[in-house]
């Protein structure tokens, strides 16, 4: 099959992740569309690139550029009209627990069940283990996110920060081969959004687990990731792939970190 | 212009203040009195209504001096004490319950198989939106003639209307809750690995469960006033006859004051499955899960 033509331009540093070993992701050519009422539509065109072990791959653009469509395609919802998604070798079928996906909205969460319940009741269906050990493990993940008070309510009584850590400590407790987050802080506060920023980085560094995180914020983009694919928009095609794990919260005054910001946004929007 | 603005706002003051005590309206938030309390309880003030009608009635009653048309609320209640002590109000009750439970666990059997084939295919659910926007509106008396004709006088006849009261309102409504359980539930359901009945029972269900339970209230309500309707007509089909019955014997005696011990035991029944029965369900789930549609 002919690549999407263009030619890749290796930039920039290397990523700190494991090159020789094999891809997590491995997408090739993909091509996904969906239908509305009134048409056809393509949301990714050809779209490439892979997610090594240990990345936290970060799918950025403006809307209309396809990212949430191609996250719910690693999800298994949607299969590519071209081009293949290859999960540790092998297509991608159907939504599984190896890949849990945590969603913006916020009704994602059972609404019948308590913050223990919604995590135990998935955890015993996908890993298929006994009451006592699902409680035990849910119990460490809702300390993990610290809504241990809140272990007894339900999803209703919370505000959207804590279903969204709910949410999160699910999808941990899960202990998925990639964790997968569409846009999950988009509908929060700025103060709220930036503490849930800091409180997953710490997960993840407990964890280490893969992560494929959609945003069209550039600087969550910077701050979350390691390794930045950037969309551009209608359809959606990799503009390109960025390095960024050496940013975190510390280094926002850092000339570098504007510089790259400033190049990302170029790309995207054109020059300011 | 902007110049002038801006040394405005730069002239003005800044104010820090300390925040003092507010001694002064007592506690922030107060405990009213026991009488604000009571008086603000619904069950209190329905009570009163209540109360107030019951002095009306007597007095109405008692001012036309008709027991035959009118009688007292003292002359119902004595009806209604006398004809449960010698069972014979009791055993009517029983007829119309037994029917009635047959009749509406019947039609939440066929009620499933409707929503199950109206969410397995797109014809399904044509058939059953069609079907239910077609007969709903039908009042389930007005195919009675149609019952006797085809199953005579009987509790068959009974349990066929007892059906078509029920079975479209919640198929329906049913239907329309699992088709709106938003997607990312679904997608979460399906990610966790939840299929086939699984699927449904854990995650759809519970998801629609407001809808559904609109719709058993609704085929409730239905379903009692359709038997009561249709044994006035039916007449005495089993053993003893039902509390419609009950109801239409004792016009045809002139015993009013029974007629009306027995409208009230059909009130009395219907409050009691709508207002405690389905409140407690509700208060157990829906309200208690925060979803209430």
């Amino acid at each position: 099959m002919q690549a999407s033509g263009s030619m890749s331009v290796m930039t920039g540093d290397l990523a700190h992740s494991d090159l020789s070993a094999p891809p997590v992701l491995d997408l090739c050519g993909v091509t996904l569309q969906y239908k509305t009422r009134e048409s056809l539509v393509t949301a990714a065109y050809r779209i490439s690139f892979q997610a090594l072990p240990g990345d936290r791959t970060i799918l950025l653009g403006p809307s209309g550029c396809g990212k949430s469509t191609l996250l719910k395609a690693i999800g298994g919802y949607l299969q590519p009209v071209e081009g293949q998604i290859l999960f540790r070798g092998k297509p991608i079928k159907r939504p599984a627990p190896d890949r849990v996906m945590v969603f913006q909205e916020f009704d994602q969460l059972f609404p019948w069940k308590t913050v223990k319940e919604n995590i135990t009741m998935p955890l015993r269906v996908a890993r298929g283990i006994s009451q006592r050990e699902a409680e035990e493990r849910a119990l460490d993940y809702i300390d993990r996110v610290r809504l241990t008070k809140f272990r007894d309510s339900y999803p209703y009584m919370l505000s959207g920060g804590m279903k969204q850590r709910v949410a999160i400590a699910r999808a941990l407790a899960i202990e998925p081969d990639i964790l997968l987050m569409d846009e999950p802080f988009a509908a929060l506060d700025a103060l709220t959004r930036r503490q849930m920023q800091e409180e997953l980085l710490e997960l993840w560094a407990a964890i280490r687990c893969n992560m494929v995180f959609v945003t069209h914020s550039i600087d969550e983009a910077i701050l979350v990731g390691s390794r930045i694919v950037v969309l551009s928009p209608h359809p959606g095609r990799v503009r390109a792939e960025l390095n960024c794990s050496k940013f975190d919260f510390g280094s926002e005054t850092d000339p570098e970190f504007s510089e790259l910001k400033t190049k990302i946004h170029t790309m995207l929007f054109g020059a300011v | 212009m902007a110049s002038a603005s801006a040394s405005a706002l730069i002239d003005r003051p800044e104010i820090e203040n300390a925040l003092g005590e507010v001694g002064g309206i007592g506690d922030v938030a107060r405990r009213l009195t026991l009488w604000e309390r009571i008086s603000q309880s619904p069950v209190v003030r329905r009570i009163v209504v209540l109360m107030i009608f019951a002095l009306l009635w007597e007095g109405a009653a008692r001012w036309s001096d008709n027991p035959l048309l009118f009688p007292s609320l003292t002359d119902t209640i004595v009806a209604l004490w006398d004809a449960t002590l010698n069972g014979t109000l009791p055993a009517r009750v029983a007829t119309s319950l037994e029917v009635l439970l047959l009749g509406y666990s019947l039609a939440l059997v066929i009620a499933m198989l409707l929503t199950i084939m109206a969410v397995s295919s797109a014809f399904g659910a044509d058939v059953l939106t069609t079907l239910t926007s077609m007969f709903n509106p039908l009042p389930a008396l007005a195919i009675l003639p149609l019952a006797l004709l085809w199953l005579g006088i009987g509790i068959p006849g009974l349990i066929l209307v007892m059906v078509q009261s029920v079975v479209w309102t919640v198929a329906i409504n049913t239907f329309v809750g699992f088709q709106s359980v938003p997607a990312t539930l679904r997608m979460a359901g399906q990610n966790f690995g939840f299929s086939g009945l699984g699927y449904i029972f854990r995650i759809l269900i519970p998801a629609a469960f407001p809808f559904i339970l609109t719709g058993l209230k609704i085929g409730w309500a239905h379903a009692w006033r359709t038997l009561i309707g249709a044994e006035l007509v039916f007449g005495v089909a089993s053993r003893s006859g039902g509390l419609g019955w009950y109801i239409y014997e004792n016009r045809a005696a002139l015993e009013t004051a029974n007629v009306f011990a027995g409208l009230l035991a059909v009130i009395a029944i219907g409050f009691t499955v709508e207002n405690l029965l389905f409140r407690t369900i509700e208060a157990r789930t829906i309200r208690r899960w925060g979803i209430v549609s």
